[in-house]
């Protein structure tokens, strides 16, 4: 807004058919082909690398991958959310109490997948919800409450499984396999189960997407729009549990908050679009699971969650150091870029000045004096003023001194005082036109 | 409790924007607002004033349904907040949210829209340029495919308004818009404000500055749990009035216009 | 170490004779008990300090991470200096207390970036930690023997079994030589066989050899029968002489540091500003957890020791205000869990509840394939009914207890709809606004329900804060009095 305001019509970019197309499909930017490429590097690379280690890649290790690569991604795409609710470690919780759950569906009706998911799911919900009541009533803070849940509901787990052991039962045999995660316990009719509830988990999540965003994002905004707030918290508090049941079988029970928050925290450094993120946690699942669970299937003793912790927490790491923009390597680079230019303008104004109070252009400064003066960076300073033909040193000798093109920008800054900032006026307008 | 009468003033049109009556809100057994009452009339500019913990904040979140009121009622254009709601848009504070999510601002101003896209549907080339439009208002057309994390606080502030113009709506409540903004932006934000003001739309700002309340506002209401007093800033901003509402802390300001 | 076990003994055995005691150390149950109320002590110490520094899920984390700590020291002791790995020696101290530092630095270090917000960093340094480790052992099983089970629950139903053995009397070795008169010699000849010559054959050399001659440790004299009285021996399990010292270090800590770590905790700005080293404390706290850790883990397993930081100290927290009570309660508390979690394990739940009965009814309604017999892991029991513990004292703590709370809360809410419908009824004295104090419509200018105004009204009539005159309502002096001292108490203007 200037200081007047102003009759300025506001004139929408002209609405042609192609422009309209061109931005609904805008998604087709240059960082979603970013993606794409790295959805298919690292989705190749899996059954590259077992090739690479002479495995043969039988019908069991190709179900195995399938499972691991849907259960990963699923986890991935749906950890996005816990983690920016910062419910990362409630996952924790929630994992930790699943089990119980799944021995007691087990004392109910054996060892059958759905069984035992439900399971999983009823007990984790009710772990949560035991959280959420410590909290609300007592002084306990969240962290404390979580801890609370989450031992002594895997103490009733082991304690039930220890029981269980005790039978002498045959098939209870896949039941320890959820605390480390056993992936090439899946058999094909498990993968179709996974498939469903997991894809189900997924369309729910995109039909309700832009609400979730939403609440994620501002909830107290959302509910004064009288979008359904509760609700939707509910559904996506449900789905990620589901996500978390789902992932068990892959991860186990101790290791499964790595598998929510890896592949989130990894998608997080490359991109400043949700959308975008969600893909790529998906993909960095994927690539996890399914590299896991191939390693473990080659391996019969391997349990397949540390594999898959492992490389997930890899992948993360490797994005939190390098990825652009926010990645610590690119950021220290920057800062380092940064520091050089605002010596080399530091430079370019004392020179200036010394030059211009002894009232001769071609005064030269010793370089050991702007060392001392500004220290090191004053060397590097200098070097780039010369690069740029701003400044020379004078031959044979330390002594720098500004050229011609150096004194008019030095001249240039030093009238305008400090460094420019541009700031936006922006323009109020008097009528509205959709 | 001391406040205009409405019928009294000239050119007011009969309905008002927002009424509250008796409303009280508790936490567990200390009073956030008791028994308070409220009329605004429409087109108005009014800051809500108070000393820490007035419930300021707390009076809006309950009228618009945020939080549960102990008793009493608001109403807005005559009718239910529900009802109502397509007229009322909202400015929370802006520490309310996590900035580092990744969403630019041009998405943030276009959530604004999600109560009119409704359920299933997508944002379409409308409400983008709605959205655009509404930034152009506020001067952050070039920020709009900004990370929202790369902001400054006053941008932050002018993204979340961008967000409440886009609803085009008729009555709008801001909490604390002015808090911690750079001069430039507080001087955007008062010019919106009049912007507003000149195009019929009443506008309930809850503010922290007394200094600043003659000069931007012409309407105010002084809370202190309870409603010490509101009305047209000459009548009701008086020393006496901010006595009663700051408890003799405020030593003597200015009481804006002379009376 | 074994010296501080010698004195134990010596100390025991001053009280109680060396039968008894033995009799009571080879006995599981005596065992599993003081080993589990040993775990709990030490850990309620610094369970609380951890709890109010919000540590509690760091604490899960390093009971995590410390099988990393422990696996590395096992292949350091195997692969660099050679020998055997085993439990009990103090490299694992060294492993563990590392291990959970690097947990703890990691953590710090990705919050640092501030590319992780809030306990994020958490859930990706101690998995991490924690899943090198268990590839490791699966990888080196040959040399490092831990298996799943034994990681998470110990073996604490096996204490009793893994002693070191004190000799109070007799215990001396013995020497027999040729000449001792127990010795038992003969004269053998050496080449009769080889040379096929007969004993009696001049040629034939003779040798004498004694068949028990040699040194004896007390114990295998006695077994030999060669001496007259058995060697004293007392079996202290390593597990009880461990979680002992642990205990009383940790105990010593608290004493010493106990102001510092109460001012650290509570204000660590002002710990640093004056002069205190809050960092040195967090560090060495996190150590001491470790080792804790560490040393419980043979007997009790990781998920016992996490319980026992946390549970009984969040029971303590609900059930005083003062820093010191808590310390006291929280290890009663965790100790009462141990005592009862050992029966519950072996199948009656506190005394009151046979847990094969409870299977027996489940068996009948839902049908558990006959199976009935309980048994279950002694850790995971001692964790349950600490748990059950914290739930009573959740609901019936005085004042922070779910009961206490809920009586207040509902003391608050009618105390306010009075002060409410008070305020009302004030507000409308006026003759013109009698209609606003008909009883009837009363409802509907609150815009309460009839039900709560009745109650509200009917309340405020019997404590004479009101009448009802005509259907009219209107105050009384008291209720004058009552509404003015509410609002001196909780509003700005009386």
């Amino acid at each position: 807004m200037s200081d007047q305001v102003s009759g300025v019509r506001y004139q929408p970019e002209p609405r042609t058919k192609a422009s309209s197309i061109i931005t609904r499909y805008s998604f087709l930017s240059r960082e979603w082909l970013r993606i794409a490429a790295l959805a298919v590097v690292f989705l190749l690379l899996i059954p590259l690398s077992a090739l690479a280690f002479g495995v043969e890649w039988t019908h069991t290790l190709r179900t195995v991958a399938l499972g691991g690569g849907i259960l990963g991604l699923v986890t991935g795409a749906l950890g996005s959310f816990a983690v920016l609710r910062q419910e990362g470690l409630l996952g924790d919780a929630l994992s930790h109490a699943a089990l119980p759950g799944i021995a007691i569906a087990f004392l109910i009706s054996g060892r059958e997948l759905t069984a035992l998911l439900i399971g999983a799911g009823i007990a984790g919900w009710l772990g949560v919800l035991l959280v959420r009541a410590i909290v609300s009533t007592t002084r306990i803070k969240q962290d404390a409450a979580m801890a609370i849940v989450l031992s002594s509901f895997f103490a009733f787990g082991l304690a039930l499984l220890a029981y269980i052991q005790g039978r002498d039962d045959a098939s209870q045999a896949g039941l320890k396999s959820f605390i480390f995660g056993q992936a090439a316990a899946i058999v094909e009719r498990d993968v179709w189960t996974i498939g469903l509830v997991g894809g189900a988990a997924l369309l729910l999540m995109l039909v309700f997407w832009k609400e979730f965003k939403l609440i994620t994002f501002d909830m107290a905004f959302a509910r004064a729009n009288g979008i359904p707030t509760r609700t939707l918290d509910l559904i996506l508090s449900t789905l990620i549990v589901v996500a978390i049941v789902l992932g068990l079988q892959l991860a186990g029970v101790i290791l499964m908050v790595g598998l929510l928050i890896a592949p989130a925290v990894a998608a997080r450094q490359w991109t400043r679009k949700l959308e975008q993120m969600v893909v790529l946690a998906a993909i960095f699942g994927a690539a996890s699971g399914a590299s896991g669970a191939v390693v473990s299937a080659i391996d019969a003793g391997m349990p397949t969650g540390p594999l898959i912790i492992v490389a997930a927490v890899l992948i993360a790491f490797l994005s939190l150091a390098f990825a652009p923009e926010r990645g610590i390597v690119w950021s220290q680079l920057k800062q380092r870029a940064d520091r050089r230019a605002f010596a080399a303008q530091t430079m370019m104004r004392d020179l200036y000045r010394h030059c211009c109070s002894h009232d001769n252009m071609s005064q030269p400064t010793d370089e050991a004096m702007l060392v001392k003066l500004r220290g090191a960076a004053a060397r590097a300073g200098l070097r780039d003023l010369a690069r740029e033909g701003l400044a020379v040193m004078e031959a044979g000798t330390t002594q720098w001194r500004l050229t011609p093109d150096g004194v008019l920008a030095a001249a240039q800054i030093a009238d305008n005082g400090t460094r420019q900032t541009r700031e936006i006026r922006p323009v109020v307008i008097t009528t509205v036109e959709a | 409790m001391q406040s205009q009468r409405i019928d009294e003033l000239p050119g007011i049109t009969s309905q008002l924007a927002f009424e509250v009556e008796d409303l009280t809100v508790a936490y567990h057994s200390k009073p956030a607002l008791w028994d308070v009452d409220l009329d605004v009339p429409q087109g108005v500019l009014m800051a809500i004033v108070g000393p820490n913990g007035a419930g300021k904040s707390t009076l809006i979140k309950a009228a618009l349904g945020l939080i549960p009121r102990a008793a009493g009622e608001a109403r807005f254009f005559g009718t239910t907040y529900g009802k109502a709601r397509s007229r009322v848009g909202y400015v929370p504070q802006r520490g309310s949210v996590d900035w580092d999510f990744p969403t630019t601002v041009l998405d943030v101003v276009m959530m604004g829209r999600y109560g009119e896209i409704g359920w299933f549907k997508h944002p379409t080339d409308r409400d983008r340029a709605a959205a655009l439009q509404a930034l152009h208002q506020v001067g952050l057309s070039e920020f709009a495919q900004r990370q929202i994390s790369q902001l400054s606080g006053g941008q932050q502030q002018r993204t979340f308004l961008a967000r409440a113009l886009v609803q085009d709506a008729d009555l709008y409540f801001m909490d604390e818009p002015f808090a911690a903004v750079d001069a430039v932006t507080e001087r955007a934000i008062v010019e919106l404000l009049r912007t507003l003001r000149e195009r019929d739309k009443t506008v309930i700002v809850v503010h922290h500055d007394l200094q600043t309340v003659p000069e931007y506002f012409d309407w105010v209401a002084l809370l202190n749990v309870e409603m010490i007093a509101s009305g047209p800033i000459e009548t009701t901003f008086t020393e006496d009035n901010l006595r009663a509402a700051y408890g003799g802390r405020v030593s003597a300001i200015g009481a804006g216009r002379s009376v | 170490m074994q010296l501080i076990e010698s004195l134990l003994v010596q100390l025991l055995t001053r009280f109680v004779s060396p039968d008894t005691l033995n009799a009571a150390l080879t006995d599981p149950r005596t065992v599993a008990v003081i080993v589990g109320v040993l775990v709990a002590t030490s850990s309620a110490l610094l369970g609380g300090f951890m709890l109010l520094r919000k540590m509690a899920l760091t604490t899960d984390a390093i009971s995590h991470t410390i099988l990393l700590g422990i696996v590395s020291s096992f292949l350091f002791m195997a692969f660099v200096l050679g020998i055997a790995p085993d439990l009990a020696s103090p490299w694992l101290i060294i492993g563990a207390a590392l291990a959970g530092v690097a947990t703890v630095v990691l953590t710090e270090a990705i919050q640092r970036s501030g590319l992780v917000k809030g306990d994020a960093a958490l859930g990706l340094a101690f998995p991490l930690l924690f899943a090198i480790g268990v590839l490791l052992v699966a990888r080196f099983t040959s040399q490092i023997h831990l298996d799943a089970d034994s990681v998470l629950v110990g073996e604490i139903g096996l204490a009793w079994t893994n002693t070191n053995s004190y000799c109070l009397e007799n215990c001396d070795s013995i020497t027999i030589t040729p000449e001792d008169p127990r010795a038992e010699t003969a004269r053998v000849c050496t080449n009769c066989q080889t040379e096929s010559i007969s004993p009696r054959s001049p040629n034939a050399v003779f040798e004498m050899t004694c068949a028990n001659c040699g040194t004896y440790t007390a114990a295998e004299a006695w077994r030999a029968r060669l001496i007259a009285e058995p060697p004293q021996l007392v079996y202290l399990p390593k597990a009880i002489s461990t979680m002992g010292v642990i205990t009383l270090i940790n105990l010593l800590f608290v004493l010493l540091f106990y102001k510092e770590l109460k001012l650290a905790t509570f204000d660590r700005a002002l710990a640093l500003s004056l002069g205190f080293r809050p960092g040195w404390l967090h560090y060495t706290l996190m150590i001491l957890v470790s080792v804790t850790a560490v040393g419980a883990f043979d007997a009790v397993g990781s998920i016992l020791v996490v319980a026992f930081f946390v549970i009984p100290a969040a029971a303590a927290y609900l059930l005083t205000d003062r820093l010191w009570v808590m310390l006291l309660i929280a290890p009663a508390i965790g100790a009462v869990g141990a005592y009862t979690g050992y029966d519950l394990a072996r199948g009656s739940l506190f005394g009151i509840v046979q847990m094969n009965d409870v299977l027996a009814f489940l068996d009948r309604t839902i049908g558990l394939g006959g199976y009935i017999q309980w048994d279950s892991s002694i850790s995971a029991a001692m964790v349950l009914t600490t748990f059950t513990l914290f739930v009573i004292v959740w609901v019936v703590a005085p004042q922070r207890g779910l009961i206490s709370t809920l009586l207040r809360r509902r003391w608050q809410r009618e105390q306010f709809a009075a002060q409410v419908l008070l305020g009302h009824l004030h507000n409308h004295m006026g003759a013109n606004e009698r209609h606003e104090r008909e009883v009837s419509t009363l409802h509907e200018h609150l815009r309460w329900t009839p039900r709560r105004v009745f109650w509200t009204l009917t309340r405020l009539r019997a404590s004479d804060l009101v009448d009802v005159e005509d259907g009219l309502a209107r105050l009384t002096e008291r209720g004058r009095a009552s509404l003015i001292e509410f609002r001196e108490q909780n509003l700005a203007t009386p």
